[in-house]
């Protein structure tokens, strides 16, 4: 007979997807992947809330709440990296994180 | 009610976003004072609040209180003095470098962006429920990203924006993980009951450490810091000098609702971790700022260092007033050196250290506004920097942190070497040859003067810090 899963599974899964989402920004040179693996991050953090909502205060739908916007302001947060990464294209040509470096370089002295 | 500031900022930011759509070209520059009006209607409206005394709205989601009314007003004269930096830049007021575009454009955009992220600045400080709280701490940061970017012609703002956007989302990510394991610990999402069910385990333990991400992300603590540097360097002058005062100013409204009003009584329990962080963050942003030649990464230096100093005021209960008098101050005080840097940089094209030198004979003016600035956030007596790092090492030194205090005070006088550093270059060193005086704008001239008054009145003057400790005081006796 299948359990249906106890809030520690729950748990494990949305921490396992932050797991995956911190892994990815470390290891991706792309921003938009970079970006992808952020949003991942945040999902989980959205998985919690829903979590928590069902298994702790059931009796209320706060953390549902929270929930939706949560997802809205990811969007509103994507679209506004999204432009700023269009914007660096147009200068470098590529999205390689590794390449962000001009600021760092020490012939760039005028403003 | 108690909405007036808010209302009054966000009608502001469409009346001139109005003004954007409908105006022919020529008349545009209008929205410079019509938003300075807007926020210093909204000033004058968040004092007269304050002397009426406090109370809630919208069935107690929305609070007003004095240490709210405080931190009103310094999102309010940042961005005051934002508008008056931007001007010069705005109007195409400055010295071109060929190859380089060094404008900002769409003026009513800007001011748009930027009322809005100062609004939920403004609700920030007032919410009293983790919604809102995320949603205006949200809107205190994605314009931001925005803003760095403007300079849509200039490789080093999108790239700054790309750095900061990154990071930034990436401290949401931890926090938003943190604030989900604080709903799951306390099944509730009003602050003030999150607090009273809060109890401490391993678990609230991991809740607090992501929730610091978060917070270390906008107030530039150290392991957190990295974007600092960048960010500060590639965006346009007046959101640098925004970023820096308006930033940590919500990063510290933020903390302040956590941290006293969710982990209230736990607080002794982190306030080792806190101590070393302070430490950390104090230690690595002075010692790095002696090395820099670049004055704006001088500058992002100089203000990590300061977040050191300021989080000092978690290590004990009596904190909340330092920290609220010395974010006033360091608002007035970073505002009025990135004024004089600003002014250089678009009168010249200079932003060396080294290029500062000999600016005492052209404009002496202007490095003795400087001296002042560079000596309050150094921390020299009669001015207002000083007065602040006191209470501030006061309160570590009363939570038993003799320690911090003193590496405290030895950053002190490091940061007092780098400082006069750049006196030295306008004081000292002799400057350019052909150099004649630089006549500053009248915007510009504006906000120097403001910024130095407000520095020098806050130190002498006690009615400010008084007046902040009594109303601390009460809103500590609510947070509890």
């Amino acid at each position: 007979m299948l359990h249906p899963p106890t809030l520690t599974h729950w748990l494990a899964l949305s921490a396992l997807l932050f797991s995956i989402g911190l892994y990815g920004i470390f290891t991706r040179r792309n921003a938009v992947g970079i970006l992808l693996s952020i949003e991942l991050m945040l999902n989980s953090a959205v998985l919690n809330l829903v979590i928590f909502n069902r298994f702790v205060a059931s009796g209320d739908v706060d953390g549902q709440v929270m929930a939706l916007f949560v997802i809205a302001v990811a969007a509103a947060e994507a679209v506004v990296a999204l432009a700023i990464f269009v914007s660096f294209y147009r200068h470098r040509h590529t999205l390689d994180v590794t390449e962000a470096n001009q600021i760092c370089h020490p012939g760039n002295s005028t403003p | 009610m108690y909405l007036q500031p808010e209302i009054i900022v966000i009608t502001t930011a469409f009346a001139v976003l109005g003004m954007e759509m409908f105006l022919p070209p020529r008349h545009r520059p209008w929205q410079t004072p019509v938003t300075l009006l807007g926020l210093a209607i909204g000033l004058a409206a968040v004092v007269d609040l304050m002397i009426r005394g406090e109370g809630e709205f919208l069935n107690g989601q929305f609070r007003f209180d004095g240490v709210t009314g405080w931190f009103k007003i310094s999102f309010l004269s940042a961005g005051l003095l934002t508008v008056l930096l931007s001007a010069d830049l705005l109007g195409g007021r400055i010295k071109a470098v060929p190859g380089r575009d060094r404008g900002l454009l769409y003026r009513g955009e800007f001011y748009t962006v930027m009322l809005f992220n100062l609004v939920g600045a403004m609700f920030l400080i007032s919410a009293t429920n983790l919604v809102n709280l995320y949603v205006c701490l949200e809107l205190a940061t994605i314009p931001l990203y925005l803003m760095v970017a403007w300079r849509r012609g200039d490789p080093l703002s999108s790239e700054a924006g790309m750095k900061y956007s990154i990071l930034g989302a990436t401290s949401t990510g931890a926090l938003l993980f943190g604030l989900g394991l604080l709903y799951g610990l306390t099944g509730s999402v009003d602050l003030l009951t999150m607090g009273e069910q809060l109890s401490f385990g391993p678990a609230t333990k991991l809740a607090i450490a992501m929730v610091i991400v978060g917070i270390g992300f906008k107030l530039t603590l150290v392991p957190f810091h990295m974007w600092a540097a960048d960010v500060y360097r590639g965006a346009p002058l007046p959101v640098t000098a925004y970023l820096s005062v308006a930033s940590k100013a919500a990063g510290l409204a933020f903390m302040f609702q956590l941290f006293y009003r969710v982990l209230g009584n736990g607080l002794a329990d982190v306030s080792m971790a806190l101590a070393v962080l302070a430490a950390v963050t104090m230690t690595l942003g002075n010692v790095v700022a002696v090395v820099q030649t670049n004055i704006k990464r001088f500058m992002a230096f100089s203000a990590i260092s300061q977040a050191g100093y300021l989080i000092m005021g978690f290590l004990d209960r009596s904190g909340a007033p330092s920290m609220v008098y010395y974010m006033l101050v360091y608002v007035v005080t970073n505002m009025l050196v990135f004024g004089v840097i600003g002014f250089y940089l678009n009168e010249t094209g200079r932003e060396q250290i080294e290029d500062y030198r000999g600016l005492a004979r052209t404009n002496p003016l202007v490095a003795l506004a400087m001296m002042l600035g560079l000596f309050s956030l150094a921390g020299i007596p009669p001015l207002s920097g000083f007065v602040g790092k006191f209470f501030l090492f006061s309160v570590a030194s009363k939570a038993g942190f003799h320690w911090l205090v003193a590496v405290a005070a030895i950053n002190s006088t490091i940061s007092l070497y780098y400082y006069l550093r750049i006196v030295r270059q306008m004081y000292i060193e002799p400057g350019f040859e052909d150099d004649p005086p630089i006549r500053p704008s009248r915007s510009i001239v504006t906000a120097m003067g403001l910024s130095t008054v407000l520095m020098i009145v806050l130190g002498i003057v006690p009615f400010f810090y008084e007046t902040i400790y009594e109303q601390s005081r009460q809103w500590m006796a609510g947070a509890f």
